[in-house]
C-alpha cells in the first residue's frame, strides 16, 4: 500500500504517482480542475466523520449494535424467523453473486438467471400459479402491486379494493399508497374470530368490487378455512382474489391456486434471511393468461437459447418495465430483491419437498403445543380463536398486555402485545429451544 | 484469454436445473447433459392439519448439501460481479462492497425483529439514527428517511411527500417535469403518484433548456426532477435559476441521488436548491448490487417537508432512540423500516471512510471517468463530465459494440442511453479502478471500435453462453421450468 | 432500402395503413414493422368497440421499443386480427396481409383525410 495518501478512500488503489500520470495525461494540474461545480454552490464544509481503519469502524459499529437487548424472540405478525443453514450464507455470499448487476448482460450472468429461473419455478409449483416473477421488495409492497395490476386488468372493472379488518397496519398503509395513481379505494371488510366473515363478505362483493384480499396463515397466526368462498365470490364478479401468504405455508396449507386465487403475494423471506428487522421479500405470483403476462410488475427471466441453440436465460417481456415504458410501465420498480430470491431459492431447494412439508407441519404443532401450555397457566387462555394456527397465535391475558410484555421483556423474552389484554406468540425452530423458561416466564409474569 | 471451441465450452458450462436429472451424452466430439428428465420428487403433504385445509402434494427439487454447494457454485462461475473484473456500467456505480461490512451484517445481534420494543432495539436505532445524520450532512438535507427499500421507492416517497406538502396548502397540482434522458424510474414513481408526467427536452449542450423549462412550469407544477451531475455527467450550472424557476411557480425541485458519487464533500443538493431527493445506497455508498437488488433508497427533505416523512421517523430523546410518526406523514412506504441490512453496510461504510475517504471517493471516481475517456477513440459529444461519460459508438452498434467487450474479459458500459448521443455507451469506472485497470479497459474499447461488422454480430464468443435470442424469449415466453416443454 | 407502400391503401403519419373495401382494413406499413424489428406483442381493441380516428386502438412491441397504434378512421370495431396474439411475427412478415391488425366498419367511408399513398412515401424518404 506505498505510495498512497494516508487520508483517502481505502477502496481508490491509486499512488500518489499513478495520479500525478493520470491528471498528466488529462491535461489538468489537480483533481479539483476536473469539477465543473459553480463556485456559489460549492461545499468547503466538513460532515464531522473522522475516518477510521476497517478496525476501528468494525468494532464501532459492532458496539452499537450490542446495544441490543439480547433477547428470545417470540416475534412474528407477517416477518418470522427461521432457521437458515449455513451452506445458505456461504454460497449467497459468493462475490460473483452478491457483487454483480441487473442481469442486462446476459451472456455474462448465467448464473443468476438461472438462480431466479429456479426461484420463479419454486414458487409456480407452490402456488399453482403459472407466473411468478423474479421479485417485490416485501409483502406490503407486493400487496400495493396487486391491487394496481387489478386496476390495469381489462376483465377488471371495479374500482373497490377489500381488505380484512385485521390486516397488518403496515401492509394496509402500503397499499393506500400504492393506489395514489389509480382510481382505486381500499374498505374494510370484517373477520370473524379471525377468519373471514363469509356472510358480510357476500353483501359486499358486486361488480363494483376491483379485488379482495385475504391471507392465510393470518397475521393472528389462524388458518383461514374461508378461502373457496372467497375465490368464488371474487370469480362471480369479475374480481382479483390476491392471497397474502408465506413461503412456508405454502408447503401445507391449501395450494392458492386450488382456491381460485389470481394473485399470490407474501413474503419469502421467510426462507433464506433470518428475522432482520423487516428486511424481506415479496413474494408475486398470478395466473398465466396473456393479459396477466402483459400486465404483472417486476423483472421476468425466461428461457431461450443462445446463437449455438443451447438454453440460455435471460430477463425477458422487458417493455412492461420502466426503462422501456416510462410513466406507462407496469410499476415503477427497479432494484428489487433478487439476492435474497437466491437465498430464498437455495434454502428450499435445500429443504426438498420432504424438508418443506415437515417445517410447515412443525409451524402447525408448534402453535398448538404452545398454546396449549400457556392455557394451562391460570389467567392465560390461549388461543384466543378456535382455529387451527400457523407458527403463531393469540393468548389472552388477565393483566394489561403491555405489562406481560414488558414484564417478559424484563425475563428476556420478548411477545407481541396486540390488544388491551392480548398477546400474541410465535414460535419456530429457533426459538424452541428456550421454550420451557418462556412458559415459566409467562407463568410468572401472569400469575 | 484463448479461443475456445463452441462445442467444448458447451460441456464446461451447461448446468442442469435443480428441477432436472441430468444423464451425460458423451462421444469423440460431445460430453453434454441432456436435460429432459426430471429431478424433482412428489411428496404427498399429510399434516396434522384437516385435510379441506391443505394442499394435496409438493413437488421441488430434492438435493442433498454437497450437490446444492456444487449447484451454486457452478452457477456462481457463470456470472460476472464486480470482483470478477472491471464493471464501468453507467449510472451504476458498480464499487467494490467492503467485505467488513458484510461481517457486520451477519451479526446475530444485527438480526433482531422490527416489532420487539425500542429500549430493547437501541443499537438499531442508534445505527439508522445515526445514518439519517450522516446522510442529512451530506445532502445538505434537514431530515432523512431510510424507509424506501430502492431508488425508485425513493422517487415515488419524495413524489408522495412533495403531493402532500401541496395538498396541506390547499393546492391541488397535476403535473411533475421529468427531463428526456431521466432514468425511467422517475416517469414511473411519477406516474404512481398520480400525476401527468411532462418530458422537458436538454438544450445542444446536453444540459437543462432553460427555455423550455420556463414554458413547461405552470401553477399546476407540483416538482421537477432532476439529477446533477446529469445522466451525461455534466454539472447543470444553471442549478440556482433553475430552482428559482421552479420554486417561483410554487413547485418543489426533486434531486435523483443516481450521480451523488461526483459530488461527495463538495457540492450538495440542498445547498443547490432542491427541497427533497433520494439517495441510493447500493450506488455511492457501496452496499452490493446483489444481482439487482436489495437496494436502499433513503429520502431527504427540507425543514418545511419533514412533518411528511414516512411513519416512523427517529428520533433522540434524552440518550434513548425513538421511533414517532411525524405530524402529516404519508404513512408507509415498506411494510416495516426498509432494507435494513443494506441500511447497516451503507453506515458501515460511511464510518470507515469519514469525511476524507469520501471526498476522496469522488475525486477518484471524477478523475478516473476523465482518464478513461482521454485513452479511448471512441467520440465523447459532451463535456466537462465528471464521475461518468457517454461515448458514442458511432456507426456501430453500441450493443454489438458491447457484445465483443465481453470477451476481452471486462464489463462493458451501459448502452444506447441517454439516446440524446446516438449509440450511446455510457462509461462510469467509479474510484476503484487503478490506472493499469483503465489502461485494459481503453484496450478493450478500442478492440471493440477496431471489430468490423461481422465479428461485433457475433460476439460473444468467450462467454458461458453465445449471443442470446431475445425474439424467441419475448414471443414464447418460458417462465418456469414447468413451461420449458410448452 | 426501400419499402412497400401499396396504392390502394390510405396512411397515417404514424405509420398505419387503411385499405377500404366495404370495411377499412388497418395495420402497420413496412417501413415501421423495419423500425420497430422483431414484433413481440400486438394489444388490440375488442370487436364491438369503437374508436375515433386519432384515437389509440392499441399497443404494439419489439424487444426494445413500444409504440401505440392509431386508429385511422372512426368507427367500430368490427374485426381483430387474433392470429397476431401467437404469432406477431406476421406483422414483420406480411405487413399488408397476414399481418393486418382491425378490420372497422366506419363511420364516414370516405378516407380523403388520410395521407394518399404518394405523400407517405414522401414522408418515408
Amino acid at each position: 500500500m506505498s505510495g498512497r495518501s494516508a487520508s483517502g478512500s481505502p477502496y481508490a488503489p491509486h499512488t500518489d504517482a499513478e495520479t500525478a500520470a493520470m491528471l498528466d495525461a488529462i491535461g489538468v494540474s489537480d483533481e479539483e480542475a476536473l469539477f465543473d461545480i459553480p463556485d456559489a454552490v460549492r461545499f468547503d464544509g466538513s460532515f464531522d466523520i473522522p475516518a477510521r481503519s476497517e478496525q476501528a469502524a468494525r468494532a464501532e459499529v459492532a458496539a452499537t449494535l450490542g446495544r441490543n437487548d439480547d433477547l428470545v424472540e417470540f416475534l412474528g405478525r407477517g416477518h418470522y424467523d427461521h432457521y437458515v443453514p449455513s451452506v445458505v450464507d456461504h454460497l449467497s455470499d459468493r462475490s460473483e453473486f452478491i457483487t454483480s448487476y441487473t442481469q442486462y448482460q446476459p451472456e455474462v450472468a448465467q448464473g443468476f438467471l438461472q438462480a431466479l429461473f429456479e426461484f420463479q419455478s419454486m414458487l409456480v409449483e407452490l402456488t399453482g400459479l403459472g407466473l411468478a416473477n423474479c421479485s417485490m421488495y416485501d409483502a406490503a409492497t407486493a400487496l400495493g402491486e396487486a391491487a394496481t395490476l387489478a386496476a390495469r386488468l381489462r376483465s377488471v372493472s371495479g374500482t373497490r379494493v377489500l381488505v380484512p379488518d385485521l390486516l397488518h397496519d403496515g401492509r394496509r398503509s402500503v397499499l393506500e399508497n400504492y393506489v395514489t395513481g389509480t382510481d382505486l379505494a381500499v374498505e374494510t371488510y370484517p373477520t370473524d374470530d379471525a377468519n373471514v366473515d363469509s356472510e358480510t363478505l357476500r353483501e359486499s362483493v358486486d361488480e363494483s368490487v376491483a379485488m379482495v384480499y385475504a391471507e392465510n396463515p393470518t397475521v393472528r397466526g389462524t388458518v383461514e378455512e374461508n378461502l373457496d368462498t372467497v375465490g368464488t365470490l371474487a370469480d362471480d364478479h369479475d374480481a382479483l382474489f390476491t392471497l397474502g401468504t408465506d413461503i412456508v405455508a405454502l408447503g401445507v396449507l391449501e395450494e392458492p391456486a386450488s382456491v381460485g386465487a389470481d394473485v399470490v403475494v407474501g413474503d419469502g423471506s421467510a426462507l433464506g434471511l433470518p428475522s432482520a428487522y423487516g428486511f424481506g421479500l415479496g413474494l408475486f405470483a398470478c395466473r398465466d393468461d396473456r393479459e396477466f403476462l402483459r400486465q404483472v410488475p417486476g423483472r421476468l427471466v425466461g428461457a431461450s437459447e443462445d446463437d449455438t441453440g443451447r438454453r440460455a436465460y435471460t430477463l425477458t417481456l422487458q417493455t412492461r418495465e420502466q426503462h422501456i415504458r416510462r410513466e406507462r410501465a407496469t410499476s415503477n420498480i427497479c432494484s428489487n430483491q433478487a439476492w435474497v430470491a437466491l437465498r430464498t431459492a437455495m434454502h428450499a431447494a435445500y429443504l426438498g419437498p420432504d424438508g418443506l412439508v415437515e417445517l410447515a407441519n412443525d409451524c402447525v404443532r408448534r402453535a398448538q403445543e404452545t398454546a396449549a401450555r400457556l392455557d394451562a397457566l391460570s389467567g392465560v387462555q390461549a388461543p384466543v380463536h378456535d382455529r387451527h394456527h400457523f407458527r403463531e397465535f393469540v393468548a389472552q391475558v388477565d393483566q394489561p398486555a403491555e405489562t406481560v410484555a414488558s414484564d417478559l421483556e424484563s425475563e428476556g423474552y420478548a411477545v407481541h402485545a396486540v390488544d388491551d389484554h392480548e398477546v400474541q406468540v410465535c414460535v419456530t425452530e429457533t426459538n424452541e429451544p428456550a421454550l420451557d423458561g418462556f412458559i415459566e416466564a409467562f407463568a410468572e409474569v401472569t400469575r | 484469454m484463448s479461443q475456445q471451441d463452441p462445442v467444448e465450452r458447451a460441456s464446461e458450462d451447461e448446468e442442469p436445473l435443480h428441477f432436472e436429472q441430468a444423464s451425460w451424452q458423451t462421444s469423440e466430439e460431445t460430453y453434454e447433459p441432456l436435460l429432459s428428465e426430471k429431478g424433482t420428487s412428489e411428496v404427498t403433504v399429510e399434516s396434522p392439519l384437516p385435510d379441506d385445509l391443505t394442499r394435496d402434494s409438493v413437488e421441488l427439487p430434492e438435493v442433498e448439501e454437497p450437490e446444492l454447494a456444487r449447484h451454486y457454485t457452478r452457477l456462481s462461475e457463470m456470472n460476472y460481479g464486480v470482483e470478477s473484473g472491471p464493471f464501468p456500467l453507467g449510472s451504476c456505480t458498480m464499487k467494490y462492497n467492503p467485505k467488513f461490512t458484510e461481517d457486520l451484517a451477519a451479526r446475530p445481534d444485527a438480526s433482531v425483529h422490527p416489532d420487539r420494543s425500542e429500549q430493547a432495539s437501541q443499537g438499531t436505532l442508534q445505527v439508522l439514527h445515526e445514518l439519517q445524520g450522516y446522510l442529512a450532512d451530506i445532502g445538505g438535507m434537514d431530515a432523512v428517511t431510510l424507509q424506501p427499500p430502492a431508488g425508485a421507492a425513493g422517487e415515488f416517497t419524495g413524489i408522495l411527500i412533495a403531493k402532500a406538502y401541496h395538498e396541506a396548502n390547499g393546492d391541488d397540482r397535476s403535473e411533475v417535469i421529468v427531463p428526456e434522458s431521466a432514468h425511467g424510474t422517475n416517469f414511473a414513481s411519477a406516474a404512481m403518484a398520480g400525476y401527468d408526467v411532462v418530458s422537458l427536452p436538454s438544450d445542444e449542450n446536453g444540459r437543462v433548456d432553460t427555455e423550455a423549462l420556463d414554458a413547461a412550469l405552470s401553477e399546476e407544477t407540483a416538482a421537477l426532477m432532476l439529477t446533477n451531475p446529469n445522466t451525461l455527467g455534466l454539472f447543470e450550472r444553471d442549478i440556482e435559476e433553475i430552482a428559482d424557476m421552479v420554486h417561483d411557480v410554487g413547485g418543489l425541485l426533486y434531486y435523483d441521488g443516481a450521480n451523488l458519487n461526483a459530488l461527495l464533500g463538495r457540492a450538495r443538493p440542498g445547498d443547490m436548491g432542491f427541497d427533497v431527493m433520494h439517495y441510493n445506497v447500493h450506488k455511492t455508498f457501496a452496499t452490493p448490487h446483489g444481482g439487482g437488488g436489495p437496494g436502499a433508497g433513503p429520502v431527504g427533505v427540507v425543514e418545511e417537508l419533514r412533518e411528511f416523512l414516512p411513519d416512523p421517523h427517529i428520533r433522540e430523546e434524552g440518550d434513548t432512540y425513538e421511533r414517532y410518526t411525524p405530524e402529516r406523514t404519508i404513512g408507509k412506504v415498506h411494510g416495516y423500516d426498509g432494507n435494513w441490512l443494506v441500511l447497516l453496510k451503507a453506515h458501515a461504510y460511511i464510518t470507515r471512510l469519514g469525511d476524507s475517504g469520501l471526498t476522496d471517493a469522488s475525486a477518484k471516481a471524477v478523475l478516473n471517468a476523465n482518464y478513461l475517456a482521454e485513452q479511448i477513440d471512441y467520440e465523447i459529444p459532451f463535456g466537462p463530465f465528471h464521475h461518468e461519460f457517454v461515448a458514442s459508438a458511432g456507426e456501430q452498434d453500441a450493443a454489438d459494440a458491447a457484445k465483443r467487450m465481453l470477451d476481452f474479459g471486462v464489463h462493458p458500459p451501459t448502452t444506447k442511453w441517454p439516446e440524446i448521443v446516438p449509440e450511446a455507451l455510457m462509461t462510469e469506472p467509479t474510484e476503484i479502478e487503478s490506472k493499469r485497470t483503465l489502461d485494459q479497459l481503453a484496450a478493450a474499447f478500442d478492440a471493440a471500435k477496431s471489430s468490423s461488422g461481422e465479428t461485433l454480430a457475433d460476439a460473444p464468443n468467450r462467454t458461458a453462453v453465445g449471443r442470446i435470442d431475445q425474439t424467441e424469449a419475448a414471443r414464447n415466453p418460458r417462465l418456469s421450468w414447468q413451461a420449458l416443454d410448452e | 432500402m426501400s419499402f412497400e407502400i401499396r396504392d390502394d391503401c390510405r396512411y397515417r403519419e404514424s405509420h398505419e395503413w387503411a385499405h377500404p373495401n366495404g370495411v377499412v382494413r388497418v395495420g402497420i406499413t413496412d417501413f415501421a414493422q423495419d423500425e420497430l424489428g422483431d414484433v413481440v406483442f400486438v394489444e388490440l381493441p375488442r370487436e364491438g368497440d369503437t374508436l375515433s380516428q386519432g384515437e389509440e386502438f392499441g399497443v404494439i412491441e419489439s424487444i426494445k421499443a413500444v409504440s401505440d397504434l392509431y386508429a385511422p378512421v372512426s368507427g367500430e370495431v368490427a374485426a381483430v386480427n387474433e392470429r397476431l396474439f401467437d404469432e406477431p411475427e406476421l406483422v414483420n412478415e406480411s405487413p399488408f396481409e397476414d399481418g393486418w391488425m382491425l378490420e372497422i366498419e366506419p363511420d364516414d367511408p370516405d378516407l380523403d383525410t388520410l395521407l394518399s399513398a404518394g405523400e407517405y412515401r414522401d414522408q418515408t424518404e
